[in-house]
């Protein structure tokens, strides 16, 4: 990370717990969706969070938006602890930190105007007069890129990709410093996608944002972030600048995640090596002893299973400048 | 329709499409979801088949599998012939003992297509014992064999669990399972990965690479992602609108491709390989509502490089630097074709739109 800090998470934890019981509930186990994850970001930045399903990324995002609460560590936001603000305090910061959905049908209430549904934050946070917020509405809504006389219409009459258009305009009603966006191009064909993916871009440039950009598809996330961390089993396994990320990535986990993207070039398919993993992720109710990954771990099989990766989790290292990893052998890789 | 003069009527070929035409009505509307597509297919092919949604690749093929939702869909025109026998006329009975035995087919979700309240053995034995006159055991072995051969550990107990207890990937391998019981000559695998995470997408393509390899099935594989066509497909046709606006072999179609729809699917995907940051070259407007009967050419309005006469007049899927060589179907010589009345040169593919003053 370079440039002022904006957003430091340390140590965040969320669990969730599984009740049994009717009347009497108790708890008889906890999901640990995260599970101790630190990272920064920079003022102006985008970090791309990677990862497959139910890896907690989306958790992740939960937490700095603070939709749900999380059970242990921090989130630095400007001076303020995001994880701990109440009220007031959670109030004005909720303002600065909006979120991106994925999916573009489900996040727009379809019984309001577009322009209702672009105004609404500066409606719930009371900025300017009426006329205000509606010439602000239409700025909106040419900032990225749709006609200002679309307010009056409702979101069954666009397509999937207008409808995102209007999600973003929405995230960017308050002029927040940092956009969570959660899979924000993943219900999108691709021709719309790459529209999308542009546009934020651009809004990046133009306005000074920073993202924390979570998606499953790593060619998305290496084409808009500027550093990656990957993510496995509630954990950050590797966090490097998004170029050196592809281009010699450490961790068996990124190693083997990178191999399986498809590229789209026949000659370079027929050559490419894959690393195809055994078996599925396991559950985060009960994750394995030591490492997270060991389970599935094609290193430590070639080293002949070494006892440490079984009993001993990998703290988050740094290798060399800004590149992250938590594996006990990533020089063998 | 003139899609037809790339596909001379040629005897032969385990499958022939031709012409194939399918509407929707409803409320006194048609949408005109295919209109006049025709592929040929061989034994140990894969086609692969790209495009965006709503461009007509699954309803394609679900007209095959006389699967079109009733009474809504149906085939207008064309036909699909496997090994010469008429699909398109078939009695249903008749085309029961087609799907399963000779085209066996796998969705994109597998929970919506494996029965929730009936356990994987029961489905399995049910598969292979209507298509098969065999014992309840006879078909138990067969099963298990399946769940080996598709990578399921412990198979015996596995059978004994219901669908919900499976991960997608897993759901995914029953099935491939499933689909594979028959040993059927053509397997459609519609968007069979779509759903499925990266490293489990990884090892489901390389398990249909593998059986199919073995056992010699053609394979019609439809996906909206080019990098798994890349890796996957022998050919492919790539679909706008209902029709197939270029085909060719996966080298060719990558290396040279000449119609502007397809130059903008591959300069608008971010590829792992590529120049970072970099802009992407979007297709700009969105597809075009087939609710009304198409003119001239579909893409039409979002091509950078449309002429006048693209407005009023639909071009063919031709050879398009007119060699006089025999059009090829299929195999790997099959020819190159694309249906554009000013295709797009090789020196402007890299930046995905037309050269300066070209227009």
């Amino acid at each position: 990370m370079s440039g002022q800090r904006l957003l430091q998470v340390k140590d965040l934890e969320v669990r969730f717990p599984i009740r049994e019981g009717l009347i009497r509930e108790r708890t008889v186990a906890e999901v640990r969706a995260v599970d101790g994850v630190s990272f920064e970001v920079a003022k102006g930045e985008i970090l791309g969070l990677v990862g497959e399903s139910g890896c907690g990324k989306s958790t992740v995002a939960r937490a700095i938006t603070r939709v749900v609460k999380p059970t242990h560590g921090s989130i630095e936001f400007d001076g303020h602890d995001l994880a701990k603000a109440e009220g007031e305090e959670l109030h004005a910061l909720r303002r600065r930190v909006q979120m991106i959905f994925q999916d573009p049908y489900a996040s727009l209430n379809p019984r309001m105007t577009v322009g209702a549904i672009i105004q609404e934050p500066a409606d719930i946070y009371k900025v300017g007069t009426t006329a205000e917020r509606r010439a602000r509405v239409s700025e909106l809504l040419g900032l990225v890129g749709l006609d200002p006389r679309f307010a009056d219409r409702y979101p069954h009459e666009f397509s999937g990709g207008q409808r995102q258009r209007i999600g973003v305009a929405r995230a960017l009603a308050l002029n927040p410093d940092l956009v969570v966006a959660d899979e924000p191009v993943s219900a999108l064909d691709v021709s719309v996608q790459a529209q999308i993916l542009n546009l934020l871009a651009e809004l990046r440039q133009q306005l000074g944002l920073a993202y924390l950009f979570i998606a499953h598809d790593l060619s998305v996330v290496r084409h808009i972030s500027d550093r990656t961390a990957v993510m496995y089993l509630g954990k950050i396994v590797e966090v490097a600048p998004s170029i050196e990320l592809n281009a010699a990535p450490l961790h068996p986990y990124s190693i083997a995640l990178l191999s399986a993207v498809p590229i789209p070039d026949p000659a370079i398919e027929k050559k490419r090596k894959r690393i195809i993993l055994k078996g599925d992720v396991p559950s985060p109710t009960n994750p394995p002893s030591g490492c997270g990954f060991q389970t599935r771990c094609w290193l430590k099989e070639k080293l002949g299973n070494p006892e440490r990766c079984s009993t001993e989790s990998p703290v988050l290292r740094e290798t060399s400048s800004g590149h992250q990893v938590a594996c006990h052998f990533p020089e063998k890789a | 329709m003139t899609e037809k003069s790339a596909t001379p009527v040629s005897a032969g070929h385990l499958l022939t499409v031709s012409d194939l035409t399918v509407r929707f009505r409803s409320h006194g509307e048609a949408v005109y979801a295919v209109n006049g597509v025709s592929f040929d297919l061989d034994a140990g092919e894969t086609l692969g088949v790209a495009g965006e949604s709503g461009c007509g690749k699954s309803v394609t093929n679900l007209a095959i599998l006389g699967l079109l939702p009733q009474p809504a869909g149906r085939v207008e025109a064309g036909s699909v012939q496997l090994s010469g026998r008429e699909l398109t006329t078939l009695r249903e009975e008749e085309l029961r003992k087609v799907r399963g035995s000779e085209i066996a087919m796998i969705f994109q979700d597998p929970m919506t297509s494996l029965n929730p309240v009936l356990r994987i053995e029961e489905q399995l034995i049910e598969t292979i014992r209507a298509h098969r006159d065999v014992t309840v055991q006879a078909a138990r072995e067969r099963a298990i064999e399946l769940l080996v051969a598709v990578g399921v550990a412990n198979p015996e107990s596995r059978l004994r669990s219901y669908p919900h207890e499976f991960s997608g990937g897993m759901r995914q391998r029953v099935m491939i399972a499933m689909a594979l019981a028959l040993e059927p000559r053509i397997l459609i695998a519609d968007e069979p990965t779509t759903a499925l995470d990266v490293t489990i997408q990884a090892q489901v393509l390389d398990l249909l690479r593998r059986l199919t390899a073995e056992r010699g099935t053609a394979t019609i594989l439809v996906t909206h992602d080019l990098g798994v066509l890349a890796g996957m497909a022998d050919r492919i046709n790539v679909m706008y609108a209902g029709k197939v606006i270029e085909s060719g072999t996966t080298e060719e179609l990558f290396a040279h491709p000449r119609h502007p729809y397809t130059v903008g699917l591959l300069r608008s995907i971010p590829r792992l390989d590529g120049e970072a940051g970099g802009k992407l070259v979007p297709i700009e407007g969105r597809p075009p509502d087939l609710v009304a009967e198409p003119v001239g050419c579909s893409f039409y309005a979002r091509c950078a490089w449309r002429q006048e006469r693209c407005a009023l007049e639909a071009p063919a899927l031709v050879q398009i630097d007119g060699g006089t060589q025999p059009i090829v179907t299929t195999g790997a010589g099959a020819t190159h074709v694309a249906a554009c009345f000013n295709p797009v040169a090789q020196a402007e593919v890299a930046e995905g739109r037309p050269a300066a003053g070209r227009r």
